[in-house]
C-alpha cells in the first residue's frame, strides 16, 4: 500500500532562482532540471547512482536506488506529461546523513496515487498485465514513496533509509 | 556511448539475445524489437544472455511480459542466463523469477532446451 501523502508546508520552487538555504541536516544535496524526454533517464541515472554511493552506499543498492528514480521520471513524462516533449522535470537529490531522498516534481496533470493499480504479482503473472510495475517497483527499494500535490505541482517524494536492507 | 545494444546469433536451434547496458522506457523499444525479429523470423527458443545487461526497468520486463505468451504459445521459452545481482534482485523482487527459467551461464539455459522441463534457478 501507498504511504500516507505527507503533510508539509507548500513552498515556493527554487528553480532558477540561485541556490537554495539548505537545511542544516543535509550533508550534500543537488538539484537539477531535465527535459520530459526518456532520453535524460541516463543521466538521471548516473547522477542518482553517484550521489548514492557519496551518501555511502554500496554500489548495487545505488544502482537499485537509480532504477527506482528512473521509474519515478519514467512515470512523470508518460502519466503527468502524457509523453510531451517540452516539459521540465524537476529533480532534488539530497544526502541527509541518516537517509537519502529523491523529489521527483512535475507541473503536469494532477495524478492520485490511489488510481495506480495495485500489484498482486500472482495474478499480474498468470494475466501477464504489466502496469503498476514502476510504482510496484520503487515502494520494493525505497523505505517511503509518498506523492503530494503542492503549488500546482505534483511531487513525489522517495526516501532510502541508510540503516535498512537493500530491497524489501 | 549507446544506451543499449542488443546484439543475436542462433546457436544449435536456439536464438541468443546479448542486451548490453540499459533497458528502461528509453531503449525499450529496441529490445522488443530483437525479440519481435526473432519471433518473426519463427524462432521461438530464445535466452536472453545478461551479463552485458547492467540494469532493466519496468519497461523492460514489461516488453518480456508481453512476449512470453506468444512464445510459449508456439511451443517455445524464453530462458534468461548471466544475470548480475542488480538484474537478479529487481526480477525477485517483482516474482519474475517464477515466471521464467534463469540459468548461471548461457549454456545450461542453451542445453536446458534439449530436455524438456528442465529447471533453471
Amino acid at each position: 500500500m501507498l504511504r500516507p501523502v505527507a503533510r508539509r508546508a507548500p513552498r515556493r520552487s527554487n528553480v532558477g532562482e540561485g541556490a537554495a538555504p539548505a537545511p542544516r541536516s543535509v550533508k550534500a544535496s543537488l538539484r537539477l532540471s531535465i527535459p520530459s524526454q526518456t532520453s535524460f533517464l541516463g543521466v538521471v541515472r548516473e547522477i542518482t547512482k553517484k550521489m548514492a554511493e557519496s551518501a555511502g552506499f554500496s554500489a548495487g543498492t545505488a544502482d537499485r536506488l537509480a532504477l527506482a528514480v528512473d521509474e519515478a521520471v519514467t512515470n512523470v513524462i508518460e502519466h503527468a506529461y502524457h509523453g510531451a516533449a517540452d516539459r521540465e522535470v524537476e529533480l532534488r537529490i539530497e544526502d541527509r546523513g541518516d537517509e537519502f531522498r529523491v523529489e521527483v516534481v512535475d507541473s503536469g496533470a494532477s495524478v492520485d496515487p490511489r488510481a495506480v493499480p495495485r500489484v498482486d504479482l500472482p495474478r499480474y503473472v498468470s494475466e501477464r498485465r504489466t502496469g503498476g510495475l514502476g510504482v510496484h517497483l520503487m515502494e520494493k527499494i525505497m523505505d517511503s514513496v509518498t506523492f503530494r500535490r503542492s503549488a500546482r505541482r505534483n511531487v513525489c517524494c522517495l526516501v532510502k533509509r541508510k540503516d535498512s536492507p537493500p530491497a524489501r | 556511448m549507446s544506451e543499449l545494444t542488443v546484439e543475436t546469433r542462433d546457436v544449435e536451434g536456439v536464438t541468443l539475445l546479448y542486451p548490453r547496458g540499459f533497458i528502461n522506457a528509453h531503449t525499450v523499444r529496441q529490445f522488443e524489437g530483437e525479440i519481435q525479429k526473432a519471433l518473426a523470423q519463427g524462432h521461438f527458443k530464445i535466452v536472453v544472455s545478461c551479463s552485458g545487461l547492467a540494469y532493466i526497468a519496468s519497461a523492460g520486463l514489461g516488453a518480456l511480459m508481453g512476449a512470453i505468451e506468444e512464445i510459449r504459445g508456439n511451443g517455445g521459452d524464453l530462458r534468461l542466463a548471466n544475470l548480475n545481482e542488480t538484474v537478479r534482485n529487481i526480477f525477485e523482487i517483482l516474482g519474475f523469477n517464477h515466471l521464467y527459467r534463469i540459468y548461471p551461464s548461457e549454456v545450461e539455459a542453451i542445453t536446458s532446451f534439449r530436455s524438456a522441463g528442465a529447471a533453471g534457478c
